[in-house]
């Protein structure tokens, strides 16, 4: 075995690691596919976002780049609007620096700053582009980069939103109720002796006509001649109590003409953490249990079916046990934002327990750091999948929402966060903001996208409010390439000889971990001269499904911040965790529908069953006489006799010989000069699989086998600037062949 | 366009153009037509410049060549009989970021619309325009064109035509402002690009002739031309047109010509045979009539919305004022 190949062996076998291995320094290498990822603030991407003050509507977050395109769409038009766009576009960078540089903050206080040291006070045209472009921009709201404040943030402003959809039905409802109650108070009172005193009767006629009645009178008569109907005291007694008690409830904020109130008073419903949720939650009920019980009341009272014979037993009993899932969703929902980092035991298990009991809350789980130190030793190095693990015990639950993204893809995910909020019930969110909160020479960004290429953190929904099946509940199509092991990506780079080579490469489970400097010691880098043919890409070697071979290395491409390519060597350790990671990754794709194995197994027996249908059918055609099956045989025959295809001549390839028929002289092959083509359309129309148009409509042989030596005399003789050359015969069996041959003698 | 997160790994500006998205249809076009030369020499432009589909408009006139800008995956205006200049005049000066080409044949620009030639050659707005001169017209089934050479036969005339051709070249070359002027024919491809590409660049109304066949009506007119390379005189200089060394093995009958001798460059436009091919004009400081008139103001929708309500105001019937008397 070759010597530079044991050293490899070694280090990937047992860690042991020769000096001319050094150590991959991390912030100086990266996965080969991030290469193009290094400035974001360059890239328009799904980041920042904003989060949308006040009543959005339907896109409470909508990105930056995507808010500003809208807006320019409207007015930019014209001889102006490249302008506009441009200087529009130089600001939206700026404000991508800004907010990569020192976190979020209002839109219209970055477009400030931004502008500002874009030097708008120097430049006019800049100055009137960006007063358009803001003049235009209705909305304002917090930008918020990719980073670990984003789950919260994000959540918080979509909960809000919910929340206050959910404020609006509620109060329009209770206000509704509260008006009808007191229409019937005031009218028992209008009916009774104080409502028909002359005093009152006056107020009602008011100021106009009161000289033409006589109130005394017609005080007399009415309460003579009147029914006596005015309510009896205990509903009169009832109904304003009902009032009472639905002006009071504490739960929304309450209804004013000017719109909702801020939450003055009220209860708060955003928490930190499950078990101060739950205990406010319980401490809650009994008056959870009141409003409920007032509004149903309410609604039978105003309906006029409430029997106090029948009713009031059974609203004085009414307990928490006796709320119907539709009486809870009337109230708000309580967030609880748990701190990034492992659950504590009990707060995992008051979370389980709440989720499985059904409690209105909206719980965000967030990891930061995937790559899990304190699990083990100093040399073993694994991926925290605890977050998925929480995430399939809940969906096991069956009836609670989950939802599961890394923060880069939250955009993407935005829907699913929405309807996880407006979800009649439990929500569970995982969320992984790639933000491990150490200096890291990757964006968190990228990092977290990074997550979800390689499957160490996939993004999926389980709404159990969508159907009744899995196939319908769960939702694995966020991720791309969903039905390979790990997305595959074309990545062209210059070889040594300076020519391009194309290599598809999967981001595996393995580039992630190597963006982390603490992996440093499971990778090594190797010297460029001695990359020898023992050396497997891990993609391919993952791919293989197979273990290594004794003189097999897998090997990294990584990039140095000049962008050359290194082979980096790693260690078993890695590979072990990049199949689990696999394994984990296949088990979702099961539920998911994607090579599903039951799906799969039921496929093979059909397929099965086919073939041997097959051949069944086929043995009964073998039995009867066959007919005209030696035209093929002898066509066969002809095509080995032929002379051995040549390779048919690449277009541009005559591009050099320019004058043609001196260079190519003595040829037998057929050939056209390609650059001297004016794209006329005889030869293709002649026969378009043998005469075909290059990526300049210049036409050249595609393949002088589909077609008749007697077509490309045809075309030749046809082709006005006389620049097809038919060569000599393929076939020497063709019809007619002396008479051709003299014919294409003219344009050899 | 917003990126999504997990195509941001993926494809970025890759917002390459092919041929194959400028093409549109196929062509009706005769087999054999030089227009099919045009066309092919056109979208490879627009490749190789990668110029936006939604920025780019050809306009055309009526005729054969006037197809064109069906066959083109841009804008496209097939305008009415002789109007394709005025037209193109118009989209350029309400829309100067777009890039507007115009294709017009030799019925279409120097008989019906040759008033209008005159005036966008004066003008000389940021224009490219190609004749498609096949000297006869061909949508029609043979009638002599201003450019049919004197005694062609044809249904309108049968005894042969009366008159000597029109030279498109040298009165281009007669009037004010003319900034560039070119001549191609349609079967030396490579030299047709660089003519219709150095048109491109131009800034100012670029004029090209492209001498062109057609083998329905005319199949024999050009035949000499084709087979005879010596009958093509390539013009080259510095500031011109280079030949490659495959375009100088097959045609050696060349000539050195600055672009910039006005009086060279009509002696050389008023030769027939051998035909020169090549850049005879160029002057890139004359003004453009766009420049010398822009206003600067936002074409907002509401600002056209005003525009277009004002002029029709102007046909509407005001109830107060009445029938006209």
């Amino acid at each position: 075995m070759n010597a530079d190949l044991q050293t490899y062996v070694a280090f990937h076998r047992t860690g042991r690691r020769s000096p001319e291995l050094p150590p991959v320094e991390t912030p100086a290498l990266r996965p080969a596919l991030l290469a193009r990822f290094r400035d974001l603030t360059a890239i328009r991407h799904d980041f920042p976002l904003v989060l949308i003050h006040g009543d959005a509507g339907e896109a409470p977050v909508r990105s930056l780049s995507e808010l500003l395109d809208s807006t320019l769409h409207d007015f930019a038009h014209g001889p102006h609007g490249d302008r506009v766009a441009a200087h529009v576009g130089r600001l939206e960078r700026q404000i991508r620096t800004l907010v990569a540089q020192h976190g979020a903050g209002k839109l219209s206080e970055l477009w400030h700053v931004a502008a500002n040291l874009l030097g708008v006070r120097a430049d006019d045209q800049l100055r009137d582009s960006l007063d358009r472009a803001r003049a235009a921009l209705t909305v304002d709201g917090d930008v918020v980069g990719c980073d670990r404040r984003l789950p919260a943030l994000l959540l918080g402003h979509v909960w809000q939103a919910a929340q206050r959809m959910k404020a609006k039905k509620f109060q329009s409802e209770v206000v509704q109720l509260v008006r009808r109650l007191s229409e019937l108070v005031r009218g028992n009172e209008a009916r009774s002796e104080t409502g028909r005193a002359p005093a009152r009767l006056q107020a009602a006629v008011g100021t106009g006509f009161e000289d033409a009645f006589d109130f005394g009178t017609l005080s007399r008569v009415l309460s003579r001649s009147a029914p006596k109907t005015t309510l009896p005291e205990t509903r009169r007694g009832r109904v304003e109590s009902l009032v009472a008690a639905l002006q009071a409830q504490p739960f929304f904020p309450a209804a004013t003409d000017a719109g909702v109130a801020p939450s003055s008073g009220a209860f708060s419903f955003v928490f930190s953490s499950v078990v101060a949720a739950r205990d406010a939650y319980r401490a809650r009920l009994p008056e959870l249990v009141a409003v409920a019980r007032a509004v149903a009341m309410a609604e039978l009272e105003v309906a006029g079916e409430y029997r106090e014979a029948r009713h009031d037993g059974f609203f004085q009993q009414l307990g928490p046990e006796d709320l119907a899932p539709q009486d809870l969703g009337l109230f708000p929902d309580y967030l609880v934002t748990l701190p990034p980092g492992p659950l504590t035991p009990v707060e995992q298990a008051t979370l389980m327990e709440a989720l499985s009991a059904g409690l209105p809350i909206k719980a965000l789980v967030q990891t930061d750091d995937l790559i899990d130190a304190a699990a083990g030793s100093e040399t073993h190095l694994t991926l925290d999948l605890r977050s998925r693990q929480l995430a399939s015990m809940t969906m096991a639950q069956n009836d609670v929402y989950v939802l599961q993204s890394p923060a880069s893809h939250l955009p993407q995910m935005r829907h699913g966060l929405e309807r996880g909020m407006t979800y009649p019930g439990p929500a569970l969110f995982c969320v992984y903001s790639g933000d491990a909160g150490r200096p890291s020479h990757l964006a968190p960004y990228l990092v977290a996208a990074a997550a979800l290429e390689s499957r160490a953190f996939p993004a999926f929904s389980y709404d159990p409010a969508a159907g009744g099946d899995w196939a319908s509940r769960f939702d694995l199509s966020a991720n791309p390439q969903p039905d390979l092991d790990w997305p595959a990506h074309r990545f062209t780079y210059e070889d040594e000889t300076h020519q391009a080579a194309v290599e598809q490469i999967a981001f595996t489970a393995v580039d992630l971990i190597a963006c982390d400097s603490r992996s440093a010691r499971h990778l090594a880098r190797t010297a460029r001269s001695k990359w020898i043919p023992g050396m497997i890409s891990v993609s391919n070697l993952l791919a293989s499904g197979a273990k290594p071979r004794p003189d097999q290395v897998p090997y990294l491409w990584m990039v140095d911040a000049d962008n050359t390519l290194h082979r980096v060597v790693a260690d078993e350790a890695l590979l072990r965790e990049a199949r689990r990671c696999r394994e984990m990754w296949h088990s979702l794709q099961e539920l998911g529908g994607i090579h599903n194995s039951y799906a799969d197994r039921a496929l093979a027996r059909e397929r099965e069953r086919r073939q041997v249908d097959a051949s069944d059918h086929a043995t009964t055609l073998i039995a009867t006489p066959a007919t005209g099956t030696a035209a093929p045989v002898a066509i066969v025959l002809a095509a080995a006799t032929s002379p051995a295809p040549a390779e048919s001549i690449v277009p541009g390839e005559t591009a050099a010989a320019g004058g043609g028929p001196e260079s190519a002289s003595g040829s037998d092959e057929a050939y056209i000069e390609t650059p001297r083509c004016s794209t006329c359309n005889e030869c293709t129309q002649i026969n378009s699989r043998m005469f075909a148009y290059n990526e300049n409509r210049q036409a050249y042989i595609a393949n002088p086998d589909a077609g008749t030596f007697r077509e490309l005399v045809e075309a030749a003789e046809s082709c006005q600037v006389s620049i097809i050359h038919p060569g000599q015969p393929r076939n020497p069996n063709e019809p007619g062949l002396d008479e051709l041959i003299e014919r294409a003698k003219p344009f050899l | 366009m917003t990126t999504a997160a997990t195509e941001c790994l993926l494809q970025l500006y890759d917002e390459r153009h092919e041929l194959e998205d400028y093409q549109s249809g196929v062509p009706r076009w005769c087999t054999g037509c030089g227009d099919n030369a045009i066309l092919a020499a056109v979208q490879r432009l627009c490749r190789d410049e990668q110029l936006k589909p939604e920025k780019t408009v050809f306009v055309s006139g009526i005729g054969c060549s006037s197809r064109l800008p069906h066959y083109m995956k841009t804008y496209g205006f097939h305008g009415i009989h002789g109007r394709a200049l005025p037209i193109a005049e118009g989209v350029r000066m309400a829309r100067p970021d777009l890039h507007v080409f115009v294709n017009t044949g030799d019925g279409d620009c120097c008989s019906i619309g040759a008033a209008h030639w005159i005036h966008a050659l004066r003008y000389n707005m940021n224009l490219t325009v190609f004749l498609h001169d096949n000297q006869v017209y061909g949508l029609t089934k043979k009638q002599a064109s201003p450019t049919s050479p004197k005694g062609l036969k044809s249904n309108t005339t049968p005894r042969g035509s009366y008159l000597e051709a029109l030279n498109p070249l040298t009165v281009t070359l007669g009037v004010q402002n003319v900034s560039f002027v070119a001549q191609a024919v349609d079967w030396i491809p490579e030299v047709l690009y660089d003519i219709v590409s150095a048109a491109f660049h131009h800034k100012g109304l670029s004029f090209v002739r492209i001498v062109q066949r057609c083998p329905e009506w005319l199949p024999q007119l050009l035949e000499p031309f084709l087979h005879d390379p010596m009958k093509v005189k390539l013009l080259h200089h510095d500031d011109g047109l280079a030949i490659s060394p495959g375009i100088a093995k097959v045609y050696k009958n060349t000539q050195r010509h600055d672009p910039a001798d006005m009086n060279r460059a009509r002696e050389i436009a008023s030769g027939v045979d051998p035909i020169p091919v090549g850049i005879l004009y160029r002057n890139p400081d004359v003004p453009c009539y766009e420049d010398l008139r822009v206003t600067g103001q936002l074409r907002t929708p509401d600002l056209i919305r005003q525009g277009l309500e004002a002029e029709l105001d102007k046909f509407t019937v005001w109830p107060q004022e009445g029938p006209a008397t």
